[in-house]
Parts: C-alpha cells; structure tokens; sequence
C-alpha cells in the first residue's frame, strides 16, 4: 500500500466512508463490479484473519490466565521459556502437536474425532459476526444477536458428544453436567441479552453498538443495564464452564470431565475452545454493554470526546474485551467451585426471576420512555 | 448467612445431678433474611475478590521459593530427609561395625551389607551398598542403627540418566570402627587395617561393582543378564 493510498484509506476512514461496512459486504461488491479475484481474496483474509485470531488469542490467554493465576495465589507462573516464560505456550502448543493422539478402544470413533470440531466449529462461527470495529467484520447479519445466541447453544453438541461417545463414565457424567449447565444458563443469557435488544431496537450487532452512540447501555438504560450486565456476565461464566462453574470438568469428582479420553491435537482443540469462547463471550459483553467499538465520551466535554476519538476503535474493542476477560479470570482464581444443586439453585432460582423482573423493567422503560438520555434510532 | 457473636457468649455455673460445672452458654444459631443473606452473601464475594486482587498487584506476596535460582541460599527443615549418609568422625573413621541392624530394619531390602573378618578376628564393613532406587527414604535404618553411624542428608540433587548410578557404595574404606582403628597408635598399622574405596561423594556409580539384577556400568546389559554377578569389570 503506497503514501498516496494510505492518505486516501485515512481521509476515506474519517469521512466515514468505510462505517460499518464488512467484509462480506465488500466481497459482494467485488463480485458484482466482476473481479472475482478480488472477492477471493477478500474472503481468504477474512478465513485467514479469523485462523490468526483463534491462534493468537489463544496463545495469548493461555499465557495471561497462567500469570494471573500465579499472582493471585501468590505465585509467579511459567518463568523459564523466554523473558517471564512468554513463550511458555508455543512450547506447550507444540508439546501437544507432537503428542499421540490415542482413542479409546470402545469408543464411538466417528463421534469421537467429530466432537471437538463441532465444539470449536461453534466459537469460530460467532467470531465471524463480532463487529470489531466500524470496518473491521466479518460478516453483519440482521440477526447477530440471535445467530451468536444459536450457535453458541451449538457448543454444546460438541461437548455431549465427546463424553457419550468416549464411552467412560467420568466423560458421560461431565458432558451431562455441561449440557444441564449451559443449557439453563443460556436462558438467563438470553433474558439479559433481550434487554438490550429492547433498547437498541435492533438485532443486528453493528447496529446495537452504533444505537451507543450516545452512552453505552450499562448506564444508560436506568439500571436495568447494570443489573442485565451482571446477570449476563453470570450466566456466560457459567456458559464457558469455568470456575465457579466448572463442575462438567471437577478435577476432584470426574478426572477431567467431558474430555477425560482426549489427547494430543484433539484436546488443545476442546482447549483453545474453551478460552476462544471466553474470549468471544467478553467480547459479546463489551459489544452489548460497553459500546463494543465505541469510544467512552461523556456528555459535553469536547476535548476529552476528541482525545478518546483519536485511539482507534479496533483498540477500544480490544480493550473493553481485555477487561470483561481480566474479571472473569478474576473470578476463577477467587470463587471456590458451585456443587450441582446450587449451579441450578442459582439459575432457576435466582437469576432467572431477577432476569424476568428485570426485562419486565426494561420493557416499562422502553415503552413510556422513561430515559433521561434520548434513544438513538439507526 | 448467620453467624455467632462471640461476644454474647454467657459464662456461668449450673448443677447436674448434684455437680456444678462451669459451662459456656452459646445463643442459638439464627438464621437470617433472605434479602440480608443476599447482601452478606455479595458482601463475601467482594471481600474475596479484593483479597485476592491485593495479592495480585502485590509482588512482594509471592511465596513460593525460585529453586534453581536461589539455589545457594536454600533452607532446609532440620529433620528433612533426602538421601542417606554415613557419619564418619574427624579422622575420616566411622563408627559402623556391619552389625546388619539396618539391613534388617529395610523394609524393602536398599540396604545391602557386605562384611568380613577384620585383622582383629572382629566382624568388619567392607562394602555398604545403599540402593536409592528402592530406597522410600523411610528413616527406618538411621533408627536401628545402635551406633549412630547413618544420617539423612539434605543433597537432594539425585537425578541421574542411568538408574544403576543410584546405587550407592556409603563407606570410605573398608575396615574396623573407629574404635579399634583409635587402639592402633601407629599409622601405619592402622591404614593397613583399611581398604580405601571411593570416597562417598554423590553418585559414586557402584564402583565397578555388580548385584544380582544390576549389573555394573559400562557393561552391556545382554552380557549382564548372563553374567551379572559379583565383581564384574
């Protein structure tokens, strides 16, 4: 890319040529215009932009959850591979590459090669609907809320199906806790999320981050935000199966859980799921909460607005992300595990009438509009 | 959520069937309501998370010991047991007369003891075999021992390539106690009592030595299945 495009990229970019125009759009375009060269090429970036991503983020959380982990329990983590262990999962990652891959004699093989990727399957379809920033998205659907909700109900599948079919009974009991789990807590996800699909008006998530213009739904949806954000974050914590709700993996009653017969390839494929989901659930929390690409702008103060505009939105995502991460993580190294009966007490008891009130709330608000900010409609 | 006041716990005096005692009046456990168990229940979640946030931004908590770092300042409890060892006295003499308390004290047969007749007609060590490979470390021999001639020491640095280098030969010489060596005035006559063997000084690979399922190093393991007995190179 030459100065003179570059100019031109930057120039288009601020004119806001480029707002919320995706990928696919762009290869649609292509095709249309008759260079089909040009659309493949656009979609081999965004297949291979998405491979980067899934790799790179996970190396990356893997590296962080093991820092923090030390540091919260008074620790300092891996310290040998590189300058503070950097490198510490590439070696990992290449460990579990050269490692055998071994299948239970009596298990269902088909099954069993097929469950972690339809477990990963799951994550990798929901990054392709993030909006990371205006020009940065795979793919806009109308329904991205809706999309993200089915398909992250999808991982699931993947998760049953490896404990049935690796025929052992810690596997089978582990994958039957998981889908008891996600599937209920999916229900207070959901009720949490439709609050802000209230709000916003709108399904699609391009268009629920531009409805925070104005402020992001957190705070300015009269506390019913607030209260939707937590049990949002709740019940996804609970949807990734980590602690204090890993009970489908409790080393201390079921070996590992769901992927007790896993190994080599396949296991870091359940792995890398596990802290891709983590990431795109943070990053589904910033997209509905925290303005997802949004810059932070408060009311009338010019000057702060236009500092805060100058850090480019792909980082304000990234950065949104990094703290819901960080909290969960935060989380997992402080609560101690839930049993069974209080994970389910917690959900159907708790969580989901709040999460009823709450949405009966946020319907009053939204109808007689009772919001002291004016609602942006796209 | 409910928790137990100490401090309205009552101190006093009753009978039972003629006896007084003193006893602690604790109040009944009160259960609380649930809007109250709610918010202490959220109150013991923030308390958690900024216990643990504090240790995060706290470096100085860190506990746990930097091993190969730290490595010539190590400390070690005094009773902690990591390899067994001869005692010898400041001549360099021990005090171990191969009485076999320890060899029948092993509850899995580490200990091996080969003894002979000394120069004095008394029954004398020539070679005090310790088996680490078998060794549980159980402290059992350093019991038995009635002369107080074997200790634990805190070398823990024990990792080899090959597992016949965790046999062990525990004696210097072979030869009498120190006390019959001490009754000797002249030098001489006492260095030709002893028959130096290396000195013990970590691994010490058997010394050329054989046993009846490990064979001596540098042998190739085929010979040593045919004639892995007694002195082998």
């Amino acid at each position: 890319m030459t100065a003179t495009s570059l100019t031109y990229f930057a120039i288009a970019a601020a004119q806001g040529a480029f707002k919320n125009v995706t990928v696919s759009e762009r290869t649609a375009q292509a095709f249309a215009d008759g260079s089909w060269i040009l659309a493949i090429v656009y979609i081999v970036v965004a297949l291979g932009g998405l491979a980067a991503l899934v790799t790179l983020s996970g190396l990356v959380l893997i590296y962080v959850e093991r820092k923090l982990a030390a540091h919260f329990q008074c620790r300092l983590g891996p310290m040998r591979v590189g300058w503070h262990g950097i490198f510490q999962t590439v070696a990992d990652a290449v460990k579990l590459l050269l490692k055998e891959d071994v299948i239970p004699e009596k298990a269902d093989k088909a099954m069993h090669l097929l469950a972690p990727f339809l477990s990963m399957m799951a994550t990798v379809m929901v990054l392709g609907v993030l909006p990371y920033s205006p020009i940065l998205q795979i793919t806009d659907i109308n329904i991205g809320v809706l999309f993200v909700t089915a398909v992250s109900g999808f991982g699931v599948m993947g998760i049953l199906l490896g404990g049935w079919s690796s025929n052992n009974k810690w596997s089978m009991v582990g994958a039957m806790r998981a889908g008891a789990q996600i599937i209920s807590y999916e229900i207070s996800a959901t009720l949490a999320l439709l609050v802000v699909v209230l709000f916003s008006g709108s399904l699609s998530l391009a268009e629920i981050v531009q409805s925070q213009d104005a402020g992001w739904w957190i705070w300015r949806a009269n506390g019913v935000g607030f209260v939707s954000f937590i049990i949002f974050v709740i019940a996804v914590t609970a949807e990734i199966n980590r602690t204090p709700f890993d009970i489908p993996e409790g080393e201390s009653e079921l070996a590992a859980g769901f992927h007790t017969e896993y190994s080599g390839l396949r296991f870091s494929f359940f792995f890398l799921a596990e802290f891709i989901n983590m990431f795109v659930v943070s990053g589904m929390t910033a997209t509905l909460f925290l303005g997802g690409w949004m810059p932070f702008h408060i009311g009338a103060w010019a000057g702060f607005n236009g500092f805060m505009d100058l850090i480019p939105p792909v980082l304000w995502f990234t950065g949104k992300t990094s703290v819901v991460i960080f909290l969960i993580m935060w989380f997992r190294w402080t609560f101690p595990r839930l049993r069974v009966d209080q994970l389910m007490y917690l959900e159907w008891k708790v969580l989901l009438p709040i999460g009823f009130v709450n949405l009966f709330a946020a319907a009053v608000v939204v109808l007689y509009n009772l919001y002291p900010f004016p609602i942006l409609v796209p | 959520m409910g928790r137990v006041d100490f401090n309205d716990v009552k101190h006093e005096t009753r009978t039972f069937a003629g006896v007084t005692v003193p006893v602690s009046v604790v109040p009944r456990f009160k259960r609380q309501a649930y809007p109250t168990r709610f918010l202490f229940s959220l109150k013991s979640l923030v308390d958690g998370m900024r216990l643990t946030f504090g240790y995060l931004v706290r470096p100085s908590t860190v506990v746990t010991r930097q091993y190969p770092e730290n490595r010539a300042t190590l400390k070690f409890p005094e009773r902690y047991r990591a390899s067994l060892k001869f005692k010898f006295d400041e001549n360099g003499y021990q005090s171990c007369n191969g009485c076999g308390s320890c060899e029948r004290a092993c509850p899995n047969g580490s200990i091996i003891l080969e003894t002979r007749k000394g120069a004095t007609g008394k029954n004398e060590i020539e070679r005090y075999i310790w088996r680490m490979d078998s060794c549980v470390l159980c402290n059992a021999c350093v019991e038995a021992c009635s002369f107080g001639s074997l200790e634990m020491s805190h070398d823990f640095e024990n990792a080899v390539y090959d597992r016949r280098l965790l046999v062990y030969t525990l004696n210097r010489y072979a030869g009498p106690t120190a006390n019959v060596l001490l009754k000797e005035e002249n030098l001489e006559a006492r260095e030709a009592m002893m028959t130096k063997i290396d000195a013990y000084g970590g691994q010490v690979p058997m010394n050329g030595y054989a046993l009846p399922t490990v064979a001596a190093l540098g042998t190739p393991r085929e010979k040593a299945a045919t004639d892995g007995k007694g002195e082998a190179s």
